[in-house]
Order: C-alpha cells, then structure tokens, then sequence
C-alpha cells in the first residue's frame, strides 16, 4: 500500500470520527459530563436513515438531512425527560445515567432492526484511481460532508448570536444567565447540534462500511480519545483531535516497526513487524494513556 | 427443576461477589470503574490457562485469578490515579476493552489446536472434584463453594470498610483536597481499593470459568460490566448488604424475562435486545429517582 | 517555626506571588491580611503542597518543605482548613474528626484485617480524644450527625477540630471566621487563644480586622504578591503603605470599616 493511500485512509477516518467527536465535547464543555450515550445517538442518526433512505426509498442526501434533525430532536426529548432533572447533579452519576441510556438506546435498535448488517441504498461504488490511490466516491463524500458541517460549525461558533451565548455559556454560566443569556436554551441548541452531528458522522461511517447496532460502542474509545486528544471542551481540540487519531490508527497499523527498530541500529534483529488489526482500537487506548498522563489539558487545552 | 435453582444461585452468588467488589472502588471509594468486566475476565483466563494449560490445582487456579486480576486493578491505577472520574471511566473501559481484544487475538496461548482458544474459547475446563458427585448434585457442591467464597468476600469487605482503611477511602469520595491536608497518601489508597477490588472480580471469574467449564471472549463484553452496574446502583451503593440485595433483584429480573418468551411470541433475539433495554432504563429511572439505591449507607455510629 | 523565603508564583501571565518572605515564630499566632486577590490564599496552598511555587523556600522547622505534595506536608506537621469548610458531607462528625490522627494502623490493609484488636485500642483512644474536643465546642450531641447537615459555623468548629487531632506543629487557618456569627467568633477565638497557651501555633488569613488586632501578635500585609508590611496589629493600622494599598474603590471602604487609617 502507498503511503498516500494511508494518508487518505487517515483523513476519510479523520472525517468520520471528527463531527461525532465535536459533538461530544460540546456537551462535554456546556453540561460538564461525559456523556456516554453519545456514540448511541450516532448508531440512532444511522438507523434512521436506513428508515427514510431504504425503507421509505428516500435518496441518500435527504436521508441524512432528515436523520440529523430527528436525532438532534429525539436528543431533545431525552433531555428534557433526564437530563434537566439533574443539572445540579453530580458528574459520576450523569455518567452512568448516560450509560444506561446508551444500552437502552442500542438495544431498542437491535430490538427492531436486529444484529444482522444492513446497507443503504447507495449507487455502486466504482474506486477512482490517481496518484497511486484510489477512492471511492462516497469516500470523498463523506471527506466533504465533514468538512463543510465542521466549517459550518465555525460560523455558527462565531458569526452567530447563538453562537455567541454559547461561547459565553461556555466561559462562565453565572455570568452569562446573569445578562440574560437563556442558558436552557443555548444547551437544547448544544444538545440539537451535537447529536445530530453524532448523527452524520455515523451515517458516514455506515456508508463506508454497513450498518451494525454495535457499531456505536465500536468507535466510543476512539472517539473519547479524540475529544480527551485535543483538549475536552475545545471544538477545534475535536477536530484536530480527530484528525490525529486517523492518522495515529491507519499509520499505526501500516507502520513495519521491525524496520523503524532495525534503523535505529539493531540492525536486522527485528523481522516485519505490524501491529495486528485486531488491535486497532488499543493504539486509541495507548494514545489515550499516554496524553493522560502527560497532558490530560490535551494539545489545545480548554478554550479561552 | 431444582438444578436449575441450584444454576441460577451459583450465578447469583457470583454477580454477588462482582457486584461487592464494584461497590468497593464505586460505592465505598467513588472510582467510577466502566471497565469492572477485565477482573471478571482475567480472572477466568487465568484460571484456565492455570488449570488446563499447567494442570495445577483448582485452588492454583482460583489464586491465580486473584492475583492477575488484583495486579491489573492495581497497574491500571498507577496511570490513572490523579485523573478526574470522567477521564478514569473511559480509561477503564479502554483497558477492559484491551483485556478483553487480546484475548480474543492471542489464541496460541491455550495450545495449538482447531476451534481453540482466541474467539473460539476455551472448552473442558475441569471442574474441582468432578468425579466425585453425580451429574445432578454437583451442582449443589459448587454451589457450596460459590456460597463460600461469597460469605468470605463479604465478610472482608464488611471489616475493611468499617475500619479506619475504609474510612480514608469514604473521605476520598468526595474529593482528594481533604484527605490529603489530613495527610493521607489518596494515591496509594485509589490503588489498594483498585488491586482489592479486582482480585475479587478475579475470584468472581475464576469460580464461573469452572462452573461453565467453557470461556471466550464473548462472554466479557462491556455489557457485563453495566449488569454489575445495575446491581449496585439498585440495590444501594455504598452498603454491601445492598450490593447483595441487587445482585437478587437483577438476576431475578433477568431471569423472569427469559420465561416470558413462553407467553409472548416474541423471538429470543429480541426478547434479548428488549431486556437491555430494561436495564438501561432502569439504570436511567434509579438514577433519577432514587439515588441512593434500595438499601442505603449505613451511618457509622461509634460507641462512646 | 515556619520560614517563606522569597517565593514567587505566576498564574498565566498574573503574577501572584513576587519574592515573598515572611516568618512564623513558634507559639505566635501570625495572621495575612491584605485585598482581594494580593495572593494569601495562593500563599496557603503553595506552603500546604497544594500549588507548585515558581521560586523560593520554604522551611517548617529548619527542614525544606517546599515541592512535596499535599499529604506529605501535612504529614511533617503542617495543618490547614480551607477558605469554604470541608467535610465529606456523608461522615458523621465523629468520623471526620477520627479521620485526621497521623499513623493510624487501620489504614493499612494488613492491619485492618488481621490485627484487629490493636486498631480497635488505637480507634478507641482517638474517640476519647475526639469526644474531649467536641465536648469542649459543644458539638458533642452531634458526634453521630452527616458533616453535611451541619451549619456553616458548626462546620468550622469541626474543621479546626479535626485538624488538631492530627496534632500539627503549624496551623494555617484559611479565614477561620468567614461566615460566622459574632458570638461563635468570640467562641472560636478564645479557643485559639487557649491552644496557643498550650503551645500551639497558628497562622491565619483574615479579613476581619477587629479578630486580627485582638489575637494576633504580628500581622504581615500582602498586596499584588508583595509584602507591603509587616509588625504588630497597631502598627499595621497606622501604617501609610497598608492604607495606600486599601484605597482604591472598594477597599477604601473595607479600610474604613476595619477602622485603617483611623
């Protein structure tokens, strides 16, 4: 495999784990908790675009519109059945609260849709080739589709007035209440926008590969890692974070480290040696580790 | 009729030793463990590969869990012990997570051999004086032994957190800063609740490894480490008669579901989905309403 | 007793400390005054381990303790309470206080398990202790009581309670009488008046000026992470530099009520 294919394996992966990382920070930042239900929404967007796309014969563009609000409204509900019981409450308890929402939301969609993998309704997928590389068109989709959510995300963030009580909500909640910033409403927002972007990153992911109810708790180590990479609370700490890790798992895994160890003098000691795929997720784990222990604050730190 | 009493007491007895043990490092010490399934695995694995691979001893066996798991409890803590209970959570799943993936992939491990070992499992473990009970009342004898292992677990527990041990882990629950202007090493004291902890989560798997007398990975999913959740956050965090109580209340509860598939034409998949989903909403519902849990804290009243 | 020697910590780009040296005699009861924000509480947690210190020593009878962690500290002998009292809200005020004695054998795991008898002696003589201090504060009937149900004064007397079961050479009192009614202040200060008797020292920040000029036997000022002042309550209230430092805006009427300047 040429190395620019693993670059572009490192950014499309980059891509699907960014918006649901973003996502998760968000919530992260306003509601101070970890929510572990997070990667659940994401598997929830998926199904429901099976619905419109598959089983309503919608075209996919729509399905992922339609999904993203639907989520971001279920989320909505939750919320305001759980979650605004217990804003004072403290965070280990919002953790697991989350927790068994997560297996209860997992498990409604295994209940319906079952364990087998499913598939959209998507055009054949013919790879293009160039530079040594090949990509498939719903490849470069789902780079695209991240990129624009991620820049549309900026503007929202700065260009616009919820953006702005969001910021300040984030900086400081007494004061912002304080001027009268509707603290309720900037987390129903937070709470619309970071699941329905949990949303399209998992169709994204879905489109790639197929639909599987535990494909939620497949990526929620990945994507924590992320969002702890580039600094918890921080959106563009998600997005780099993110970023890093695609590239960290797919250079991971592609890496002969028999040749790295055999450059550094011990020459010919090691054979090829690879990290086994199985193991993808323990790269993640070892980040992880290893940015907890010496950075926890992650690269960009808390924002502001 | 009366094995299946006797089964289901066996697996009770073991969720109850699970379930003290995360209420150790949980309700007693405030660690939000998400990765509690690892003790329960090591502890299986290492048994097995005690007994089947070395043909020691039961006892060997048991031991060995115990330890393997302790040390794992103990070693993944050194890392960890400074972080705040967000990050130690996904940490812990992480590491239960690797547990469980190398298992999975290191199948040379059990020996060579077709449909052996990695996620085939492993099969013919043998079970502690075998051949000295008929088929039937075996089961009573290990039930014996669960029933053993259990009282002992309690009953150390019950000592160490009415000592002043257990007292310097209550002060940690709500924060380190006290603690530590009373001089108390909060690090050290996370580890042993960590290492003691998870020797008996080993305990817990050792005894169901020879009770099954079959292991693979599949049997330690995350999934598991949310049962024991359930069981400590209904029956009481922070008393270990509660602990007890919702191990019953959970394994009752699972158990009855299973009887309705006779009564409703629901497909056992399902029926499987829709009580996970029953337990994450109820996680949900005692969390939001009933914090505590059935039984609560005991206050500790000296005498004098 | 204690020794800062030119200590310095800056926050970002905030200076908080710059070059701070003060002494705390044995015995003494030394109190910190200074505005908002001058850096005593910084102060108190860079001595207590709390805080990382950019520069500078600090010395509790002659031994270095500065860049040990929090515990360590506290186990040479440094005790404090903090500005908003801490006590684990679900143990009772007995247990809080039997939390605090240094070198209790039960805390170690062997112990606890096999060598119960000898913990149980050691437990038994820490709750006669124990119970001889809240009698004495008249939190006796509240001995079995959650620490979280108590009232914020109540809080306090437990907080200094606890603190000198551990029996510490030094005591660093973060605005013991914040939040609490004259009457118990009063309480509270013969209390401390009492144990300096007995050997005891003490050093406290403090906003209340009348508490200062009537236990303290020197006062040092802090203002922006210097010190301004040091010397007796008198003549730290007829100092020019402490007024100056007191009047802008909103300090000027701290100063006036506190009677600076007078």
């Amino acid at each position: 495999m040429p190395v620019s294919q693993v670059i572009i394996n490192s950014i499309i992966r980059a891509s699907e784990l960014s918006l649901i990382a973003l996502g998760l920070t968000l919530v992260y930042d306003l509601l101070k908790f970890a929510n572990f239900a997070h990667t659940e929404y994401a598997v929830v967007g998926v199904y429901l675009a099976f619905i419109f796309n598959v089983t309503l014969g919608l075209n996919i563009f729509t399905a992922v519109l339609l999904s993203a609000i639907f989520t971001g409204l279920i989320a909505l509900c939750i919320d305001r059945m759980v979650f605004r019981r217990m804003r004072d409450t403290g965070r280990v308890i919002l953790m697991v609260t989350s927790f068994g929402l997560g297996i209860a939301l997992r498990n409604i969609v295994r209940a319906i849709w079952g364990p087998t993998p499913r598939g959209y309704t998507i055009a054949l997928q013919k790879p293009i080739s160039f530079l040594g590389i090949r990509i498939t068109p719903v490849q470069i989709w789902i780079i695209v589709t991240a990129v624009v959510f991620m820049v549309a995300f900026h503007l929202l963030l700065h260009r616009t007035k919820l953006g702005k009580a969001m910021r300040a909500s984030s900086d400081n909640p007494a004061l912002a209440q304080a001027s009268g910033i509707a603290t309720e409403g900037v987390i129903l927002w937070v709470w619309f926008i970071a699941t329905s972007f949990a949303a399209v990153g998992g169709i994204l992911i879905a489109l790639e590969t197929y639909l599987l109810p535990h494909m939620g708790f497949a990526i929620i180590i990945p994507v924590f890692c992320a969002t702890i990479l580039g600094g918890i609370g921080n959106p563009y700490g998600a997005m780099l974070g993110a970023l890093a890790l695609g590239f960290a798992e797919n250079f991971g895994l592609y890496l002969d480290f028999g040749n790295i160890i055999n450059l550094w003098g011990f020459f010919d000691l090691a054979g090829e040696m690879h990290i086994p795929t199985g193991y993808r997720d323990a790269i993640s784990f070892g980040i992880l580790i290893v940015i907890l222990l010496t950075k926890p604050a992650g690269i960009l730190g808390r924002r502001g | 009729m009366i094995e299946y009493l006797a089964y289901l007491s066996i697996m009770t007895g073991i969720y109850g030793i699970l379930s003290l043990s995360l209420n150790l490092q949980y309700g007693f010490t405030g660690l939000a463990n998400f990765g509690h399934v690892a003790f329960f695995c090591l502890g299986a694995y290492t048994s097995t590969l005690i007994v089947v691979l070395a043909k020691g001893p039961f006892i060997l066996g048991l031991l060995g869990g115990i330890i393997a798991a302790g040390l794992f409890g103990w070693l993944i803590s050194i890392p960890t012990a400074n972080l705040k209970e967000d990050y130690w959570a996904i940490v812990t799943l992480a590491a239960a997570e690797i547990v469980r993936l190398f298992f999975l992939n290191e199948d040379w491990i059990f020996g060579k051999g077709p449909y052996h070992g990695g996620a085939f499992g492993i099969g013919g473990i043998p079970r502690p004086l075998q051949s000295w009970f008929s088929a039937t009342t075996y089961s009573f004898f290990y039930l014996c032994i669960v029933i053993f292992f259990l009282a002992l677990t309690y009953f150390v527990i019950r000592l160490l957190t009415n000592s002043p041990f257990g007292r310097v882990l209550k002060a940690m629950r709500e924060g380190d800063d006290l603690p530590l202007a009373m001089g108390k090493d909060v690090r050290k004291f996370r580890m042993r609740a960590m290492a003691l902890g998870g020797g008996m989560g080993g305990l817990a798997g050792s005894l169901v490894a020879h009770f099954w007398s079959f292991i693979d990975p599949y049997q330690f999913m995350p999934i598991e480490t949310f049962v024991v959740w359930a069981m400590v956050v209904v029956g009481g965090k922070g008393n270990n008669m509660g602990a007890l109580v919702g191990a019953v209340i959970i394994q009752f509860f699972y158990i009855s579901t299973r009887f309705l598939k006779d009564f409703i034409p629901i497909d056992a998949q399902v029926l499987a989905s829709l009580r996970m989903v029953l337990i994450g909403v109820l996680i949900v519902l005692v969390m939001l309403f009933m914090k505590e849990g059935l039984l609560k804290e005991k206050k500790r009243v000296y005498q004098g | 007793m204690l020794k800062v020697v030119d200590v310095h910590k800056s926050f970002g780009g905030i200076m908080a400390l710059d070059g701070v040296s003060l002494d705390v005699e044995r015995g003494s009861i030394t109190g910190l005054i200074g505005p908002n924000g001058s850096g005593k509480t910084t102060l108190f947690n860079i001595i207590s381990g709390y805080h990382p210190k950019d520069a500078g020593e600090i010395y509790l009878k002659g031994q270095r303790i500065d860049d040990l962690p929090p515990d360590a500290v506290a186990r040479k002998g440094v005790g404090r309470t903090f500005q908003i009292s801490q006590a684990p809200a679900k143990m009772t005020v007995l247990e809080n206080m039997l939390l605090a004695p240094k070198d209790q054998m039960g805390e170690g795991l062997w112990n606890a398990l096999f060598a119960k008898k000898r913990v149980l002696h050691q437990e038994r003589h820490n709750v006669e202790k124990a119970v001889e201090f809240l009698n004495s504060v008249e939190l006796i009937d509240l001995r079995n009581e959650y620490a979280g149900n108590l009232s914020g004064g109540q809080k306090k007397l437990l907080s200094l309670g606890r603190i000198l079961m551990a029996e510490p050479e030094i005591i660093l009192l973060d605005e013991p009488t914040a939040g609490v009614n004259p009457t118990l202040i009063k309480s509270l200060m013969r209390l401390i008046d009492d144990l300096r008797k007995g050997g005891k020292t003490f050093f406290f920040v403090e906003h209340n000026m009348k508490v200062i000029s009537d236990i303290c036997d020197k006062v040092y000022v802090l203002d922006f992470g210097k010190k301004i002042a040091e010397g007796t309550p008198r003549e730290i209230q007829e100092n020019e530099e402490v007024l100056e430092a007191y009047l802008s805006g909103s300090s000027k009427k701290w100063a006036q009520k506190a009677g600076i300047g007078s």
